[in-house]
């Protein structure tokens, strides 16, 4: 009947564990992210997953003309160095942080309005492992009045 | 065979938790099989596993207001005496989204007052959806202190709607949260679109602004299907997709031009330029539709 028993807590650990590691993940945003984005206020959506190494994600957003901007891409440091770009919705790189370091915030200001696409890519880890690193990322946009 | 009813109706209980969290799951991180052929790094195409989608807060919005020299309209607002008397959770999400433009639109026009009794109503409605004090309502408290200018306003809104935002989700409320960025972004667009004179040259750069939510509506419609079972969502897609109809008449021609990036300044900027053309007749619909829509919203 125990070992019965243990099998029941480790299914419902593992089915109730991605909820627990969701709201951990917005509590670290709030932390460790949303204080970086000043002095742009923060536009007030909060974008943010468990993403696990090799995962893509993607934030649709409308810049305004003559409007500056921030993205500011965060992640848990078990994560590594996170890539991000800017796309135009053609998909035509506007800018790639591997250019630039791998740097996490760049600013931002477009003549005019326009849809544009931050894509964000978890490294992959170099030394193969069994266990597959997850953690939390964030996309925080900013702007400026 | 007691231990198989408790392992029978476990399996049930966590089949029953985990289809709940998923109705009010933060489901705008959609999964999307459309967006493959990824090709960051080079390598192999990735297949997007989420997707956000962003709408641009009323403060973005309004901002070209203020520029416009337009005359100064509090009647046309959902008044801030309105707040105790939406009883429904839904009603409430989407008038606490109304609220944020209506103050982000007095704000413009240093009310102080007035921005105050909006501040009130909307920490009203903060309790009445269960939002701590701490979280979405914190900055209240500091009001009477900070209210003696733009800038003191302008963060007082924005951490407060951020802190909705982020307790809503983080309770697995994403529904609520996007209910509060649809009325906020109506009653931005109704705002817009009630003050302007569509024949006035110095009303351009609102016009212009209101043909540019053609961009965001789309977001905004994503946003609502990525909640399928969210019923108050969905009583107001169909409107949101004739709306869209609607917008299918404005025509933004885009041209490109070329990217600059300054290392040192960590800037990088986009020298396109884009052409906004949006005739009165299409103005008047799309002005009638978000009156239709607003009407819904607020109506008690």
């Amino acid at each position: 009947m125990n070992s019965i028993l243990k099998k029941v807590a480790i299914v419902a650990m593992a089915i109730v564990f991605p909820f627990i590691v969701n709201a951990q993940c917005k509590g670290f945003t709030k932390k460790e992210c949303m204080p970086s984005l000043k002095p742009y206020v923060y536009n007030g959506q909060l974008n943010s997953a468990v993403l696990n190494e090799g995962d893509v994600a993607e934030l649709l957003l409308t810049f305004y003309s003559g409007q500056d901007y921030r993205i500011f891409v965060c992640a848990q440091d078990m994560l590594g160095n996170i890539e991000f770009k800017l796309l135009d919705t053609d998909r035509n790189t506007i800018f790639y942080n591997k250019d630039h370091d791998l740097v996490k915030f760049w600013d931002f200001k477009s003549n005019s309005t326009q849809q544009l696409i931050v894509q964000v890519r978890v490294p992959v880890a170099e030394v193969k492992s069994e266990i597959v690193q997850s953690g939390c990322v964030s996309i925080l946009a900013g702007f400026k009045e | 065979m007691k231990t198989y009813i408790i392992l029978f109706f476990t399996i049930i209980a966590i089949v029953i938790f985990n289809t709940g969290c998923n109705f009010s799951n933060d489901s705008n991180q959609i999964e999307n099989d459309s967006l493959n052929n990824i090709d960051l790094n080079g390598e192999h195409s990735k297949k997007v596993k989420k997707i956000f989608y962003n709408v641009p807060s009323p403060i973005e919005m309004t901002a070209v207001i203020q520029k416009s020299g337009t005359e100064y309209k509090p009647e046309i607002l959902n008044s801030y005496k309105f707040a105790g008397k939406y009883i429904k959770v839904p009603k409430q999400a989407l008038i606490l989204g109304v609220y944020g433009s209506d103050l982000s639109y007095v704000r413009l026009f240093d009310q102080i007052q007035l921005s105050i009794n909006y501040l009130s109503s909307i920490k009203k409605l903060c309790d009445e959806l269960n939002i701590p004090e701490e979280q979405g309502s914190f900055a209240i408290s500091r009001m009477e202190t900070n209210m003696d200018n733009r800038d003191s306003l302008l963060q007082i809104i924005t951490e407060t709607y951020a802190s909705a935002d982020l307790y809503l989700k983080e309770n697995e409320r994403g529904n609520t949260a996007t209910l509060i960025i649809l009325g906020g972004w109506i009653e931005a667009l109704y705002i817009s679109t009630t003050i302007v004179d569509f024949d006035l040259e110095q009303n351009k750069a609102i016009i212009n602004r209101i043909a540019e939510q053609k961009y965001s509506l789309s977001n905004l419609v994503e946003l609502l299907k990525s909640y399928p079972e969210d019923k108050d969502l969905q009583e107001y897609l169909p409107l949101l997709e004739d709306l869209k109809l609607k917008y299918e008449l404005v025509q933004i021609d885009y041209v490109k031009g070329n990217v600059v990036t300054e290392k040192d300044k960590k800037l990088t900027t986009i020298n396109s330029t884009a052409i906004t053309k949006m005739s009165k007749t299409s103005f008047e619909d799309i002005k009638a539709s978000i009156l239709s829509i607003r009407n819904k919203i607020v109506n008690i």
